[in-house]
């Protein structure tokens, strides 16, 4: 037991926490925007999927920052897509975003072994490029607390500490704009929106475009920084979990934050744990994040159905 | 003898055509779509398209592949049908799949399975296990309010997680570091119908299943009920219908035939023993099954023969030709897009007519997503 503390307490695992955070929570705050603007995005795990894919095969040929933005750009792309079909022809949004997901988990394996040359499995042979990690070493020379600031805060992702500056920007967005009143307003009741002349489906057709953007970043993560290289629905319900993430934030950006850094904290546990316990099962490890998305989700549940009894809704 | 059945006799056969028309539509976009890809990243693209469309037909053996796949997709197309009909977007199948093969392989690697029950018993216990699993995330909705599409899927993940647990550890292997268990006694897989095929007892079930949820929904209450709330809930529940109830019980009843699908999977001919992620993502097409069918039983059958074929069609081609099966993820989406959609042949003209779409939409969208 002393070891499991020992670890994660240290500042190893801090950084290992912020590294599985960050696509998670790029997606989560995706999920977010969509889910106020009145649109359920399902799709944030196919988008995320083709993010990455995009991201390692345009990394082969294109240094990292436009890789980046190959995958930011595939996302919205399929944010758009998603709009197009949901609002213009009006599909059922749900059922937009799995076909999304499906057109994801078959489509990368193909161009995958188009890519390749015929490999299902992994981009391994590929040279793709990873993000640099920002490295702020300089801050051990600060007397007593160097070091320590250097362990906890140097060799993350660049997009971390984008990740970080995009929740208090999404925050600023929602709360301290027009557009972002708009955007809640048109999640809210977009009778009343519509009836004081803002156009609903082209603030939701934003919503969905920087939705899918958001996750194409975090694919972006995924297949740049955590992993360097894709495999085959490497994914594996991370946008699924961000989905439950927004719920679990309170449909709130640093509610996001936090359910991300939960979420992203157990995947963390599933990595060293192994190695700490043989005895405790991977299978079960891997089911962690799973199983706490289904409690949270119940619990936070509950506590909106008592807030709304409070209020006399129900 | 009033005009009134004859009246509503044309219209739904107006309906039919006009269902049908787009569906074939759609599938029409989708192989085009299709084959322009295999046209721009094949070798030899005409020898790949000759194998999609002409060799399940070529042998038994691929026959039989195609039929077992037929009532596999029929009975995913139905679990998904149900709980679309009640407007619920539960996606569990899949986990359901997964605990109803764990269920019906205890049975069948129990004294039980070798005697003369092993089949009837396997296939109780995998839908007892799967109405189990369809029920929770139904409860929870009902209950709490948690969102069933984000229970349901984290649902699946788990249950894949428990078969890979159960597998490896406490289930009989035939030697260490497989991932299947022993084969199962004679007694507790189906039997076939055609000689070295895999043409097995699955086929009848699957007609079975079309025909008892046709029934459950068309001619009892209780599907009248579940229709009504899958056509307007806040109606239906003024009406005096405990639409709570009606959503529970239609997810538990897909929940049962995902379970008997996890079932014909390990009890079937194909495997007759259980292995890990055995069902290779076929239980999630039935969301397709379902869409084209527009949650029809009676219509759930015809599409998987369509689909079921161009599926034996990729995969033959995946091993004959350069082009890999997951091609036809391609042309599973775009059919859901352009079905789901309410796309017409001609809606490339719609999409230069701006103005009025985009009137519509948000009501059905903020339904949607609630």
């Amino acid at each position: 037991m002393m070891e499991l503390f020992l670890t994660v307490f240290s500042a190893a695992f801090f950084v290992t926490v912020i590294r599985t955070t960050t696509p998670l929570l790029l997606a989560t705050l995706g999920g977010l925007i969509a889910d106020l603007g009145g649109a359920l995005n399902v799709a944030l795990e196919g988008m995320m999927l083709i993010g990455c894919l995009t991201a390692v095969i345009v990394s082969v040929y294109a240094p990292w920052y436009v890789a980046v933005a190959a995958g930011l750009g595939a996302g919205a792309l399929l944010g758009l897509i998603m709009a197009f079909f949901a609002f213009r022809l009006k599909a059922d949004i749900i059922l937009v975003g799995f076909a999304i997901n499906i057109l994801a988990a078959g489509g990368t394996v193909f161009a995958l072994a188009l890519a390749t040359g015929g490999d299902k499995g992994t981009s391994i042979n590929l040279q793709s490029k990873s993000i640099p990690a920002v490295d702020l070493s300089f801050l051990s020379q600060i007397p007593l607390v160097g070091p320590t600031l250097t362990a906890f805060l140097s060799g993350h992702s660049v997009l971390s500490w984008l990740a970080a500056f995009l929740v208090f920007a999404v925050w600023y967005f929602l709360y301290r704009t027009p557009w972002g009143l708009w955007l809640r307003g048109v999640g809210e009741y977009p009778a009343a929106p519509e009836a004081a002349g803002i156009p609903v489906n082209k603030i939701r057709t934003w919503s969905l475009i920087v939705s899918g953007a958001l996750a194409g970043l975090g694919g972006a993560q995924l297949a740049m920084f955590n992993y360097v290289g894709f495999t085959r629905d490497m994914t594996a319900g991370r946008g699924f979990i961000a989905l439950g993430a927004v719920l679990l934030g309170a449909r709130h950006p640093v509610g996001a934050l936090l359910a991300a850094l939960l979420f992203g904290a157990f995947e963390a546990l599933a990595v060293v744990m192994p190695g700490l316990f043989n005895d405790i099962p991977a299978e079960v490890i891997r089911a962690i994040p799973f199983v706490v998305t289904i409690a949270a989700l119940v619990l936070f549940s509950i506590r909106a159905q008592r807030a709304l009894a409070m209020r006399g809704v129900k | 003898m009033s005009t009134l059945p004859a009246i509503d006799r044309s219209s739904r056969f107006k309906t039919m055509r006009r269902e049908v028309g787009r569906a074939l539509g759609a599938l029409v976009i989708a192989l085009l779509v299709a084959f322009v890809v295999v046209l721009l990243t094949s070798k030899a693209p005409f020898e790949a398209l000759n194998v999609l469309l002409t060799q399940p037909l070529s042998r038994p053996r691929t026959i039989g592949l195609w039929i077992d796949d037929i009532a596999k997709l029929t009975v995913t197309g139905l679990a998904f049908s149900l709980v679309f009909q009640a407007r619920q977007f539960a996606m569990g199948v899949q986990g359901q799949v997964y605990v109803g093969a764990l269920a019906a392989t205890y049975v069948a690697l129990s004294p039980l399975g070798a005697s003369w029950a092993g089949i009837p018993l396997g296939i109780a216990a995998a839908m007892l296990a799967g109405a189990f699993y369809g029920f929770l995330p139904g409860i929870a909705k009902a209950r709490l309010g948690a969102n069933e599409i984000v229970s349901s899927l984290m649902l699946n993940y788990i249950a894949i997680e428990l078969c890979n647990f159960l597998v490896r550890t406490n289930l009989p292997k035939p030697q260490a570091g497989v991932l299947t268990t022993n084969d199962f006694p004679d007694n507790a897989v189906f039997p076939t119908l055609v000689a070295n095929t895999r043409i097995d007892l699955s086929i009848i079930f699957a007609l079975v299943a079309v025909v008892v949820v046709w029934f459950a929904l068309y001619r009892t209450s209780w599907g009248l009920k579940l229709r009504l709330v899958g056509h307007n809930a806040r109606f239906a529940e003024y009406s005096g219908i405990k639409a709570t109830f009606i959503m529970v019980s239609a997810m538990t009843a897909s929940g049962a035939l995902g379970g008997l699908l996890g079932s014909m999977f390990v009890q079937g001919q194909t495997y007759g023993k259980l292995t890990v992620l055995f069902e290779g993502g076929l239980a999630f097409e039935g969301i397709l099954v379902a869409i084209v069918a527009r949650s029809r039983p009676l219509a759930v059958p015809i599409v998987a023969i369509f689909y079921a074929y161009l599926r034996q069609g990729a995969q033959l081609m995946n091993i004959r030709t350069d082009v890999p099966a997951e091609v036809i993820g391609i042309v599973t989406a775009i059919i859901i897009l352009l079905v789901s959609s309410s796309y017409s042949l001609n809606f490339i003209t719609r999409l230069f007519r701006r103005a009025p779409a985009a009137s519509a939409a948000p009501a059905a969208a903020g339904g949607a997503a609630k």
